[in-house]
C-alpha cells in the first residue's frame, strides 16, 4: 500500500472533520469526558493506595520471645523477617525497654515494682505494608512466625487490614466496571458519529464505488477520522485530569496539614498520559471500525 | 469486447426484465441502446457495471466473466470501464478538478501523477478553464461534461452512458453525443442508452432496440 494513498485518506479525514468544526469539537469533548472520568478515578485510587501504603507503622505484629532466646537466634529471626514479603521494618525491643515503655504508657510503675523481677518478654515488632499481601496470606505468615522456636506468642490485629483491603478492592472493582462501561460508551459515541458521517457522505461513497474504489479505500478515511478524534480526545482527557488534580491539590494540602502531614497528589505521569492517548486512539478507531463494518455494506454497491 | 449469451435478469417476485438476451459488441465499436422507459436499458447497463448480477446466462466484458466475478474483484473491473449517468452524479462540495481526479485517486495515483491526466480530460471536454469551479456554478451541459471527463480520464476500454442527454436541450445533446462518437473513433468501445430518437437518427451508428426484455438490431 503506497504511502500517498494513506496520506490522501488522512487528508480526506482531516478535511471532513474541519468542514464541521463544532460537531467535531463536541464529539472530541464528549469522548474526553468519557475517558477522563475513569482515568481520574484510577489516578485517585492510585493516590489512595500510596497513602495507605505509607501507613505501615499502623500495621504491626508483635512476636514475643522466650526469655532464654539467644542473641544469635534473635538476630537470625530478625534477618529472616526482614526478607519476608510486605515487611517494611523489624524492630527489637528487649525486656528492659518493654518494661520502660509499659511504665511510661500504662502508668503502672508501683504495681510493676511489687513484682520484683521484670515479667515482660523481649519482642520483635514487625511493621508491614497493609496492602502488600492478602489478609489470608498475612494470617498464614503470622502463624508461621509464631511457630518459630524462640517465639512464645504472636499478637496482631489484622482485622482492620482486611477491612482496608476490602474497601480498596471494592473501589478498584467499581472503577474497572465504570471504565469498561465508559469505554463501551466511547465506542458507541464514535460509532454513531461515524455512522452520521457515512450517511452524510453517501453520494461520495456511491460514486467512489462506481468508479472502482475498493472497500478499504472507502473505509480508510472513516477509520482515520475515528483515530484522529480518539487521539485528540485522549490528550484533552489528560489535560482535564491534570487540571482537576491541580485544583484538588490545595484542599488536600489543607486537609493533610490538619493531620500534621503532607500529601502531594500525583496526576498522570508522561508514560501514563501517552498510554491514555493510545487507548483513546484505539477506542476511536474501534468505534469507527464497528460503524463502518455495520453501515458501509449497505452503502457500497 | 462485450458479449451477452442468453442473459436473463429477473428480480424476486417480479417479471423478467431481460430474457435470454444475446449481444456482441466488438472492440472499438459504438452502439446506441434505445427502447421505451422501463424496457430494461438501465438494468442492462447495471449488469455491465456489475451493480447487478445476471440471473442466468453468460456476460463477458473485456475477457471478464461478470456472472462469476467475485465481489473483491469488482473494483478492479470497474476501473477498466467509464460510466456516465443521466443525473451526472457529481460531488457538489468538490471542485470540477477533484471530481475528475477521483477516478484516478481510487486507482492509487498520486496527486502529481494524476494532474496532467485530469487537465487533459478537462481540456478534451472543453472545461479546461473551469477546473477550480464547483459543479453547482456550472450549467447542466457543463456538469454532464464533467461527468464525461471523470469517465474518460483513466482511458477506459469501455465507455457506458445511461441517458447522458436526458436533461439537456437538443443542441447540447448533439454536442455530448458527438463527444462519445469521438471517443469511439479513438478506439474506445461505447454503449449509450438513449430514448432520443432524433439523436439516434442523426448519429448513424449501430442501434439496438430493447423491448419486452429482448434486443432487436435496427437498421
Amino acid at each position: 500500500m503506497s504511502l500517498h494513498i494513506r496520506l490522501q485518506a488522512l487528508g480526506n479525514a482531516r478535511d471532513t472533520l474541519l468542514r464541521q468544526p463544532i460537531a467535531t469539537a463536541l464529539t472530541i469533548i464528549a469522548l474526553a469526558v468519557v475517558f477522563a472520568l475513569p482515568v481520574g478515578l484510577f489516578t485517585a485510587l492510585s493516590n489512595l493506595q500510596q497513602l495507605l501504603a505509607s501507613w505501615h507503622n499502623q500495621a504491626q505484629i508483635s512476636l514475643y520471645l522466650h526469655d532464654d532466646a539467644s542473641p544469635q537466634a534473635v538476630a537470625q529471626l530478625r534477618r529472616q523477617l526482614q526478607q519476608s514479603p510486605g515487611v517494611v521494618a523489624v524492630r527489637f525491643v528487649d525486656k528492659n525497654r518493654a518494661l520502660a515503655d509499659f511504665q511510661r504508657y500504662a502508668g503502672m510503675t508501683a504495681a510493676i515494682q511489687t513484682l520484683g523481677e521484670n515479667p515482660l518478654p523481649a519482642s520483635l515488632i514487625v511493621e508491614l505494608n497493609p496492602l502488600a499481601q492478602s489478609p489470608s496470606s498475612l494470617e498464614a505468615q503470622v502463624q508461621q512466625w509464631s511457630h518459630e522456636p524462640i517465639v512464645r506468642s504472636a499478637q496482631s490485629d489484622l482485622k482492620w487490614v482486611a477491612r482496608l483491603q476490602a474497601i480498596v478492592a471494592l473501589g478498584t472493582r467499581a472503577v474497572y466496571i465504570l471504565a469498561i462501561l465508559l469505554a463501551l460508551g466511547a465506542v458507541l459515541v464514535m460509532g454513531n458519529t461515524i455512522r452520521l458521517h457515512i450517511e452524510q457522505r453517501r453520494d461520495e461513497i456511491e460514486i467512489s464505488s462506481l468508479v472502482g474504489a475498493t472497500k478499504s479505500f472507502i473505509r480508510r478515511p472513516f477509520l482515520y477520522q475515528g483515530l484522529i478524534q480518539g487521539i485528540l480526545a485522549g490528550f484533552l482527557a489528560w489535560l482535564i485530569v491534570a487540571i482537576a488534580f491541580a485544583i484538588l491539590q490545595g484542599p488536600v494540602n489543607h486537609l493533610a496539614s490538619l493531620y500534621g502531614t503532607s500529601f502531594p497528589l500525583h496526576a498522570l505521569t508522561v508514560g501514563e498520559g501517552f498510554l491514555l492517548v493510545l487507548i483513546s486512539a484505539a477506542l476511536g478507531w474501534l468505534g469507527s471500525l464497528v460503524a463502518v463494518g455495520r453501515h458501509l455494506n449497505n452503502t457500497v454497491s | 469486447m462485450i458479449e451477452f449469451i442468453n442473459v436473463t435478469k429477473h428480480y424476486p417476485g417480479r417479471r423478467h426484465v431481460l430474457r435470454e438476451l444475446n449481444l456482441q459488441l466488438g472492440k472499438g465499436e459504438m452502439a446506441l441502446l434505445t427502447g421505451p422507459s422501463g424496457a430494461g436499458k438501465s438494468t442492462l447497463l447495471k449488469l455491465l457495471t456489475r451493480l447487478e448480477a445476471v440471473s442466468h446466462g453468460t456476460l463477458r466484458v473485456a475477457g471478464v466473466d461478470l456472472a462469476t466475478l467475485r465481489r473483491r474483484h469488482i473494483p478492479a473491473y470497474r476501473r477498466r470501464v467509464g460510466v456516465v449517468f443521466q443525473d451526472h452524479k457529481l460531488l457538489m462540495d468538490r471542485t470540477v478538478y477533484a471530481n475528475v481526479a477521483l477516478t484516478l485517486q481510487v486507482a492509487g495515483m498520486s496527486a502529481r501523477q494524476l494532474d496532467h491526466r485530469v487537465r487533459a480530460a478537462l481540456d478534451k471536454v472543453g472545461l479546461g478553464e473551469h477546473w477550480r469551479e464547483f459543479p453547482e456554478t456550472l450549467s447542466g451541459g457543463e456538469q454532464q461534461r464533467v461527468g464525461i471527463a471523470r469517465a474518460i480520464v483513466h482511458t477506459p476500454e469501455i465507455l457506458l452512458a445511461d441517458e447522458p442527454t436526458g436533461n439537456l436541450d437538443p443542441e447540447l445533446s448533439s454536442e455530448i453525443l458527438d463527444m462519445f462518437r469521438d471517443f469511439y473513433r479513438h478506439g474506445t468501445t461505447v454503449l449509450v442508452a438513449t430514448h432520443d430518437q432524433g439523436q439516434v437518427d442523426r448519429m448513424g451508428v449501430r442501434t439496438l432496440h430493447l423491448a419486452h426484455g429482448q434486443l432487436q438490431e435496427k437498421a
